[in-house]
Order: C-alpha cells, then structure tokens, then sequence
C-alpha cells in the first residue's frame, strides 16, 4: 500500500513537472542516475557521454553510458528488462530491434512526452524516420540519434580521369568498376581496387545483399515490402530479383580485395580512407569519414549518390525479370527504378517501462536533447560520432557541414545523394519484426555466405532462405508476425 | 661401458648433465626458434600498440623510430582520456581472478586431497534424492517465482526427512572414483549451454553485476581442473610422511596443511598459475553477469572493435599487452615455487 | 552432470587409504571440525558443484525441448519436443551440423564400411573374449557414435561434399590437439634438460596462454592480414597476392588451427614439463650408471612417469578443444561459408539471434559427442594401458 502511494506520487509529480521538461531547469533532475547501455567506443556512445555532461550541468541528472560489444547489446538489453532486472534505463541500440522490445511490452510509449515537448521540433525530422522508424504500431517509441541508410559512393576524381558517370544501374556498376580496378589511386604506386563492398559472414554483408536486392525486387514504394507478403508473411525471396542480387554481389568480387570475403564494414571502411577504392556501398558515415584526419587520402576526393537500381525488375508472375515500364517501376527515374534501403536504420534510444517515473523523465528529456537540431545539427557533421543526418534542416543547410571541413561542392553531393534517398517514395524497410536477428542475421546471412564461398548455388541459396523463413514465422505464429510486419510498413488496417 | 656408435658419441653425452655439441646446437636451435614464435607476436602487439592509424591500415612496419615514427595516442587514451574505465576493469579483473583462483584452488584441493585418501562411500539414493529436491526448488524459485528462503527451508526439511526415512533403508554405495569422475564431468559443460541459468540464478537473489556473483561463477567452473590436477599430484606423493604425522596426533586439517601442501608446492604452482589465467582472460561469463560495476579486462578488450569503424588495433593492443603484464609477474614469482617444489621432489627420494 | 551409470569408469589408481586421524585436544568446535574432517575437506566442492551445475544443466535441458520468448514479466515458454533435435540431425539445418548429404562416393563407401567393418571385429573380439554387460553397453555406444560419425565423415569429405560443424570441431579437436601434444611434449623435454637459461624459456614459452582467447583471435587475424600483417611481403613474395587464406575452407581451418595452437601449446608445455621435472633424478642418475643411453633412459623411466600426466593433460585439452568458440568467430566468424563454423560458435550464433532452444539443444549435442569421446578415450585407451602396466 505505502509502495503504491508512494509511486502515485511521484508520478502524480512527475506529470505535474512534465510541463516544463523541455525547458530544463538546473536541478530540475538531482540525484537521479539514467543508465544507459550502448556499443563501445567513440562511435555513438563518445558522444552521448559529451552530452550527458552538459545534460548534467543543466537538469543535475547523471547520464551513466555503460558500453557491451555490439554483437551483444540486444541480448543483453533484452535479457535485463525481461527478466526485471532493469539494471539499465535507456538502451540505445538499432532501431528494428526495438519491434520486438515493444512487442514484449518493454518499452516506454513516448506520444505523451512528446506531446509535452515543444524544443524537439518534430516536423523537422525527415518523413522516413519520423513515420517509420521511430513510429511501432503508430506510437512513437524512439527517438533517433543517428539516420542510417545506404548509398553508392566514388572517386570523382578517378571517375574524371576515365571519362565515366556515376553509375546508376548494376551493369553501370560493373563496367565503372571493372574500368577502375588495378589503378593506382593513392599515389602509391600498388594497383588498386574497383570496388569494395564488406561481404564477411555475421558482419553487414545481408545489408548490402539488400541494398542490391531492392532495386531489382521493390517496385511500388514502402508500403510494397520487400521481404515478406504482408497479407501471407511469404518470404519474397526465392525469385529472379535476388538470384540476380545474388550474382551481382558475387560478381563485384572481381574487381575487389583478394580477401574481401573475409572484410567487414570496418576493414571495408579503412581500405576506402586510405584511398584503395574506387566504388562503396556504404552508410552515410563516408562523407564525414573523407575529412577526418585518417582520411587524408580521399579529402574532397569522394562523390555520392542513390544506390544503384535496374531497368529489369521482377515480374512476380512469370519469376522473370522485366523491362520497366509506368505502371510497373511508378517511381523509376529514366527508366532505372531505385529503392534506397534503409538498412539498419539507424541508432536510437527506447526507455525501459520498467524504470522509475523521475527516471523516465530525465531519459526523455536527455534524449530530446540529444536529438533536438541545436545539437544534432553539429554533431551529424563530425565523422567520429557515428551519427549521419536525419533531419531537414541538417540536409538543407550546408553552412554547419562546411564549417566542419567539406568543401561546399561535395556539401551539396553528398545532401543532395542523402535527400534523394530520403525522400524517396520507394524507399525500402528493414526487417523490423520479432525474430528480424533470426530471419536476416543468421540465415539469409550464413545462406549467403555459402553462396559467396561457392558452397551452393544462389538458386538452392534462395530455396534456403525461404525454407528457414518460413520455420521462422511459423515459430513465432504466422499471424501475429504478419500483423508486425504491416505495422513495420505503414499499413494499418 | 659398451662401445659407443659414432651416433652415440655424437648425440648421447656421456652424462646426463652434459650434452655433446651437436645435440647442443639442435636443442638450442629448436629452442631459439620456438622463442621467436611465441614472442614475435608479442612484439606484433607492442609496437602496433604504438602506431597510429595510417601506421597500421597502410601496410606493415616494423621498426619504430627506423620506419615509422611511435605515437602513445592509444596509451594517452586508456590511461589519460578514459583512465577511470580501464582502471576500474584493471582491479575488477585483480580482484574477481585473484579471489575465484585462491577459493577454487582451496576447495579444490581439499576434495582432491580427501579423495586421494579417504575412502568414501556416499549413497546413491540419498544423493539422488539431494539432487531431484534441488532441481525442485529452482524450478520453483525460477519458473514459479516463489519465495527463495521458504523453498530452501521447506526443501531441507524434507530432505532430511526422506534421508532419515529412505536412505537408511536402501543403499547404493558410490565409490571414489565415481566422485571423482562426477567432478571431472563438469569441465565438459560449454560455458554457452550455462550462461542463461546462470544468469537467471543470479538475478533471483539480487547479485548480478557483483563481483562476488563473477567470483563464485569462475570458482566453480574452474574447480574441476584444480580437482583433477591436484589429484593427480596428491596420489603420486608417498604416503610414509602422513602416516608418520598421524602417528604424532596430527589431526586431518594439520597434516594437510603442514606435511602435503609443502610437499605439492610444484603442483599447487602450476595448478594456481592456470586457474589465474583462466579466470583473468575469461569472456563470455564476465559479459554476462557484469553490466557496468563488475565489468572485467576482456570485456574491455572486445570492445576495442568499433564494429563499422573497423577495429581500433592500437588500442587493443595496448588493452592486451596491459593485461599480460601482472599474469607475466605471476608467472616469474610462482617460477620459483616451482622449481623448489622440484628440488624438493629431488631431496625426497 | 551426471553421468550413466554404465559408463563410469572404475578407475584404478592407488587406492585411498583410510588414514585415521585423531581430533585436535581443543574446545568442542574444533572438535566436532576434526571429526567431521573427511566431510568437511570435500563437502564445499560438492556443494558448489551442485548448485551451479545441476540447475543450469536441467535448465538447459528444458531449454532445448522448448522454444522460449523473452518478453515483459519473464519467459514465454512452449514445448516442443524433440523438434529443436530433429532440425539438426535431419531436418533443415541438417547440412549445418552434419553436412551436404547427396550421392556417396566409392572412396566413402570403403571408408564408412571399412570403419565398421573394424569396429564390428573390435565389438566381436570384446564379446569372445572379457565379455561385462556394463562394459558391452558402454562399447556399443562408443562403436554406434565412431560409425555413425565415420559414415558422416564418408558421405561428406569422402564424397566431395561439405562438411557441418561437427566436422569442422572434430577436425579442431583431433589436428589441433595432435599438434598441440607433440610440440608441448617436445618443448618440455628440452626444456627439463640441463640447459642455459632455462628460466627464460620457461617464462617465455608460457606467455601465450596468459593472452585472453579473444586477444589471441584478434592478434592472429592481425598477423594473418594479407595486406596489412608483419608477413606480407613474405606472402605475396611467394606468388600469393591474390589467394586469401580466408576464402579458401582448408587454408581458412588450418589457421585456426595455427592459432589455437599457439595460445594451448604452452598448457601442454607447463604441465608436462613439471611432470618431466618430478621424474626422480637419481632413478636416472641410477640408469646411468648401468650405462644406458638417453634414449633408452627416456622410454624405460621417463616416460612411464610422465605417461599419466601426458594422459591427464590431454584429455583436459580435448575436453577445452571442444568448447572453441573465440578463434573462429573473431578470425573469420565462421566462414568462408560455414567452413570454419565449430559446434560451440553455431550455438553462440543461435543463441545471440535470441534462438535460445536451438542453441542450447545444439550444446546438448556438443556436450554428448564430448562426453562419449572423452569417456571412450579415458576407458579404451587409459584404463587399458594401465591395466596392461600393471
């Protein structure tokens, strides 16, 4: 009884304050500890501890940031609040791994916070993010610290020499390579390579597989889907698309690293700052890598754009590939029909249901505060954060970016690739469904990796896959994951 | 003696303390190359612990001051930038293996010594009975969240009951061997197959996130090799000096104490020496019953890989050689213990 | 863990004395501590054994027939019988644990048939001639697993298919411990002669082990970089630029094996080395003077003192080898393809995509294999060699 009353007060108090969260007031928060559990190292976690310390200085909150290797952090964040333990307040993690948290009934419903909040200015934040990334099931349930997706990027200075454009399509893709590769493009005098894409197994390849597949599979905008059917949850995958997203991956191989088997995004990463590469796939953690102090190879070097698409896509009834045409690619720009993949989507903060309502309080606000244009806008622009816009006003405004070292022509290229893909109507979703690990990270990823070692063909690769799926979904009740994954996309009904 | 082969003369001393030269240069080649393996990798990880970046990524160099020019930027960070992290996970890692270590190495002495001497003959039936009420009261406590101090009195209660009732009726003798073979067993358990339980356990009475949950953990699971080592050791020293301590009225613990232990010093060495390092360099375990507070070396060690920032070498290089040190220092002070024990097995004879 | 009932072996040994003590003339704790001495000296070992493996074990087991959700308030758990079982061994992940089952080829044939073949004649001569029912039972198992993983090994590798990862950990344990135990043995002979600067070779030798396994995962992929390691001169000096070790299944393995082996070499060293060292010097002094060779002093009194511990040594490492987890996942996380994927890192890897019955029924498989070729050996190889000792 006295534990009830108690905890009514404090909520009763707590709503009284919220009015004024926003607005934070020195000591508003004293004496309360929000534990925050996120990945290792200056990426991410660095600078939430840089504004924890303001935070604190502001409100009195202590902002504890504990770190877990990456591999780990949503085991362990699920484990602790599932089981009550409820060691940590925050988990700061991939955003399409909160569906199954909030499916759980773990994570706090954020609408009545924002609703109270009038510094995060939440039209500013871009279409994609606000509406799907963020929203489970309509509610918001995370604030976003970092917008991920993919996007191709390139030597301009190499492709000048050559003579060639940026490649808009796969065919392009492999020509523009297959002309780079061998040349010498750091002034080392060692022949470099064409094309670098991570392909290591239980890393980021089954991103990348995706990021080719879209193109080639997602025709008629997010809503489409482009791993499941969302009336039947059948996998979309054992088709002609992703045979031939599968080839395509295998066959960059030609034009890159010996061991790129055996290269995640990192090794992937330090090739393309010391000037090895000539064409990327990667998140938009490039641009602000180019003016990094280890980047000195590639300065005001690189160029991005949308990721690749096809002028063939899949015609689901006859399992071939097809020419374009209006009604089949609606979204297709000169004939070339693209799907940005957002893949991994990007960092966010979900606070636990379970923790105290003061608690909740400052977690929100210190997330409000992070996210919040004031100081995201300065903090997308430095490469060792990690974070990659998410907002309007980070895109349409170069001045902060070229403070930050980019010279104001690749500015404009680099938000200019960003807000084409952002905007994009046919931009695909990630796999944001319980068991998406499962589904994606262990077998499409181990599938596919048997088919990069030359194990199976990617047809039986795709038989796999679908086979694994389909085990997947009935395991975690075909229904429900339907359900999920119509939310994931925006269908309500 | 017998006329010896030119093999002979070449390769077999006439003494045992002698060695004729060309056995002399065959072992001290061997020796000398094995040296170079083990330690160039070591080498490896001091001087990429002081490279920078573009040291690293473009390509390999070998010499510092001869072809690149050493940086203490990884060092500066873990003891200057983030020194309270990495000295907070230095003394936890001190602490949890250095007590995990001294308990195992204690109990696990203990049994193995009563096993090498005692004859035991526990009943397979009140054994049985034991185990079947413990897995009753966790399966209570865990899966139907009943209170923990009523089902551990309750389930005492009734086992002392049913020893009193059935094990006195029915008897299974079980033989040393068995024991410790049972024992032995549970070194075969993967540390994968545990770690939820465990996790689960700990949770229930409050203690992740200690050291004391890490402690006993490592404990236990290194228990089975101090049991089985320790054995060993313990049925190969002769028995005429216990029995002669016994004689004088030495009680068990006494003779232990003041006639085995110092005659085992050699094995006890060693025996502690793997049981340190286990503990010290252990991963898995650490990662899940530490969230912040508890938080050990390894756990800071996988952590220098920045996952799509590729991997921080330097740092990481820096974070293990710091943990090789006090394990080296280890190692040189129980070097000693080892070879009196040898001397000592010497004397003995 | 309790073991059956049939497969416990009666070890020999010296038998235990049973020393009488007498009780310390003190209060009447310490008295009643001196005559529960025997309980007392072995009661916390069991105690804690009990308690942190029994439950986890019966835990685990429930785990593997079921599949289980965390969710809000706890775990969703739903039973599922053999299903998590029957998916490895025949279902689709059967390609996984075992491997790519399609034609068998001739080679395979002869060899899974000549493997049962001489497992049949061993079963025979055992029935003819020292027939125990608890000793045929244990045989039956031991010959029903060796065939059953010689005709895996038949269909598979004999046959031009892939293997799973029980064949990949299998290779793991048998090449990496082989290995292990002929430069551990070799290095300890050496090092227990009379020899300069013992100390240091001591020291040094040792230092392997004392690098946390992640630590060494991570050094060894750094030494093995094609690009950026200490060896690539060498590397593309011998015509090897464009072959990556990594992508390559054989050459991929025998690295992890390379590595494994360099951090457990020094185990096998440090405790041989110490059995070395207790061998009684003036046995051999003794032997010398009759005027054997060093050989001979070697194989008549050396080794049958260094014998059992060289036996203990290396069951411990077999039981260790099997549980490899680190140097696979941070070298080349398992691939190419599942090449490099043992038995522990697949349960790692189901159990981190939150596949908890999957995981813990693939480390009920592991434990079983380990079980039957840990105890095989200890009984068939052991305990026969001792009793032929005595």
């Amino acid at each position: 009884m006295k534990t009830t009353f108690k905890s009514l007060l404090t909520g009763a108090m707590a709503a009284a304050m919220m009015t004024g969260a926003s607005t934070a007031t020195a000591g508003e928060f004293d004496g309360v500890t929000v534990n925050i559990l996120t990945r290792p190292g200056p990426v991410i976690a660095g600078r939430l501890v840089d504004r924890g310390k303001e935070f604190t200085e502001m409100t009195g909150a202590e902002i504890r940031v504990n770190e877990v290797p990456f591999a780990e952090i949503f085991q362990k964040l699920l484990t602790d609040w599932a089981t009550g333990t409820n060691s940590i307040d925050v988990g700061v993690f991939a955003s399409g791994w909160a569906v199954e948290l909030v499916d759980g009934g773990l994570v706090e419903n954020l609408d009545p916070y924002i609703a109270k909040d009038d510094k995060i200015n939440f039209d500013d934040i871009a279409p994609y993010f606000r509406e799907f990334n963020q929203k489970i099931g309509g509610s918001t349930y995370l604030i976003t610290v970092d917008g991920d997706f993919q996007m191709l990027y390139y030597r301009r200075d190499i492709l000048e020499k050559i003579g060639m454009e940026p490649p808009a399509t796969w065919d392009d893709y492999m020509k523009v390579a297959e002309a780079m590769h061998g040349m010498d493009m750091n002034g080392d005098g060692e022949a470099d390579y064409g094309s670098c894409i991570f392909k290591k197994r239980n890393a980021q390849s089954y991103f990348a597989i995706g990021s080719i597949a879209a193109g080639f599979s997602q025709t008629q905008g997010t809503g489409e889907g482009l791993w499941f059917d969302p009336e039947t949850m059948k996998p979309k995958i054992n088709n002609a698309a992703w045979a031939e997203a599968f080839r395509v991956y295998k066959d960059t191989g030609k034009f890159a690293p010996a061991d790129e088997l055996n290269q995640d995004i990192g090794d992937t990463r330090a090739l393309v700052q010391a000037g090895r590469c000539g064409l990327v796939i990667d998140w938009g953690d490039i641009g602000p890598l180019s003016i990094d102090e280890a980047g000195a190879a590639i300065k005001d070097k690189m160029g991005a754009v949308i990721m690749p698409g096809s002028p063939m896509v899949l015609d689901a009834d006859s399992n071939t590939l097809v020419q374009c045409d209006a009604t089949r690619c609606p979204h297709a720009t000169n004939g070339v029909n693209h799907a940005p993949y957002a893949a991994f989507g990007g960092w966010a903060g979900a606070i636990n249901q379970k923790s105290d309502q003061k608690v909740k309080d400052a977690a929100y606000a210190f997330l409000s505060y992070v996210n919040q244009a004031e100081q995201s806008n300065v903090d997308v622009t430095m490469g060792w954060t990690g974070y990659n816009p998410y907002r309007n006003s980070q895109l349409n405004d170069t001045t902060k970016w070229i403070e930050a070292g980019f010279s104001p022509e690749f500015a404009d290229n680099y938000l200019g690739a960003i807000k084409d893909s952002l905007n994009h109507p046919n931009m695909a979703s990630d796999v944001r469904i319980p068991g998406a690990q499962q589904y994606t990270g262990v077998v499409l990823d181990r599938e596919l990796a048997r088919f990069l070692a030359g194990e199976i063909t990617a047809e039986q690769a795709l038989a796999n896959i679908e086979e694994g799926w389909e085990e997947i979904t009935e395991d975690f009740d075909r229904e429900s994951q339907a359900q999920m994954y119509k939310l994931s996309l925006g269908i309500t009904n | 003696m017998t006329e010896r082969t030119l093999y002979q003369r070449l390769f077999e001393p006439p003494r045992i303390n002698q060695m004729a030269i060309g056995t002399k240069v065959v072992v001290y080649g061997l020796l000398l190359i094995w040296s170079a393996v083990v330690l160039f990798p070591i080498y490896w990880l001091l001087i990429t612990s002081v490279k920078s970046a573009a040291d690293v990524n473009g390509g390999p160099v070998y010499i510092p001051f001869v072809d690149f020019t050493p940086s203490l930027h990884a060092w500066r960070e873990l003891f200057v930038v983030d020194y309270e992290d990495t000295l907070r996970a230095y003394f936890n890692s001190i602490i949890i293996s250095l007590a995990a270590t001294l308990l195992s190495t204690l109990i696990g002495s203990m049994a193995a010594y009563a096993l090498a001497r005692v004859k035991y003959a526990p009943n397979l039936v009140t054994v049985l009975i034991f185990a079947i009420l413990m897995i009753i009261t966790f399966v209570s406590i865990g899966i139907y969240g009943v209170d923990w101090r009523l089902v551990i009195a309750s389930a005492l209660a009734v086992f002392f009951f049913l020893m009193k009732a059935v094990s006195s009726r029915v008897k299974i003798p079980l033989k040393n061997g068995d024991i410790l073979f049972w024992m032995i067993s549970q070194r075969i358990l993967a540390p994968i197959v545990v770690v939820v339980p465990i996790y689960m356990m700990f949770q229930t009475v409050r203690m992740l996130d200690t050291h004391l949950a890490i402690i006993l953990t490592y404990a236990v699971v290194n228990l089975p090799i101090v049991v089985w080592l320790m054995y060993d050791f313990f049925t190969s020293i002769p028995r005429d000096l216990e029995e002669s301590a016994q004689l004088d009225g030495a009680t068990m613990f006494m003779t232990f104490r003041e006639v085995v232990l110092p005659l085992s010093k050699a094995g006890l060495a060693a025996t502690t020496l793997l049981v340190m390092i286990l503990s010290w360099n252990e991963y898995l375990l650490a990662l899940f019953l530490s969230t912040a507070k508890a938080q050990t070396m390894p756990i800071l060690v996988a952590a220098m890989n920045a996952g799509e920032r590729g991997i921080l070498w330097w740092s990481m290089s820096a974070v293990i050689v710091v943990m090789i040190i006090p394990v080296v220092f280890m190692a040189v002070v129980l070097q000693r213990y080892i070879s009196k024990g040898i001397l000592l097995g010497a004397v003995k004879g | 863990m309790t073991t059956p009932e049939n497969m416990t072996p009666d070890r020999p040994g010296p038998a235990p004395v049973d020393l009488t003590w007498t009780a310390n003339p003190g209060g009447p704790v310490s008295q009643w501590i001196d005559n529960h001495a025997r309980q007392l000296f072995i009661m916390p070992a069991v105690l804690m054994i009990l308690v942190f493996s029994i439950f986890p074990l019966v835990a685990s087991l429930i785990i593997a027939f079921s599949r289980i959700r965390l969710r809000g308030g706890g775990y969703q758990v739903r039973f599922v019988g053999w299903k998590n079982f029957e998916k490895q061994i025949f279902g689709s992940e059967q390609f996984h644990f075992l491997g790519t089952f399609t034609q068998m080829s001739v080679v395979g044939w002869m060899v899974g048939l000549s493997v049962t073949g001489l497992i049949l004649w061993w079963m025979y001569k055992y029935v003819t001639t020292q027939f125990t029912v608890v000793g045929f039972i244990g045989r039956l198992i031991t010959a029903s697993v060796t065939i059953a993983i010689a005709f895996m090994f038949a269909a598979t590798f004999f046959s031009g298919n892939p293997f799973g990862t029980l064949g990949v950990t299998l290779f793991y344990v048998f090449v990496g411990c082989g290995v292990q135990f002929l430069i551990g043995l070799g290095l300890a002979f050496l090092c227990s002669q009379q020899i300069r600067g013992r100390n240091f070779f001591r020291v040094a030798f040792f230092i392997p082990m004392m690098i946390t396994p992640i630590g060494v995962g991570y050094v060894f992929r750094m030494l093995a970089d094609t690009t950026k390691g200490p060896f690539t001169p060498l590397w593309q000096g011998l015509g090897l630029k464009d072959f990556a070790w990594a992508t390559d299944p054989w050459a991929a393995r025998v690295f992890i094996v390379i590595g494994d082996s360099w951090q457990w070499i020094p185990f096998v060293f440090i405790i041989l080395l110490a059995a070395f060292e207790n061998v009684p010097r003036d046995y051999v002094e003794a032997a010398e003077m009759d005027g054997a060779g060093s050989w001979q002093i070697f194989r008549e009194i050396t080794w049958p003192q260094v014998l059992p511990v060289a036996v203990t040594v290396m069951l411990i490492r077999v039981i260790e080898a099997f549980k490899i987890v680190d140097l696979p996942n941070i070298m080349t996380s398992g691939g190419p393809g599942i090449a490099t994927e043992s038995m522990s890192l697949h349960s790692f890897f189901a159990w981190r995509a939150l596949d908890l019955g999957q995981s813990a029924a693939i480390a009920y498989l592991l434990l079983f294999v380990t079980v039957v070729i840990c105890v095989s050996f200890f009984n068939l190889i052991v305990l026969n060699r001792m009793r032929q000792n005595d």
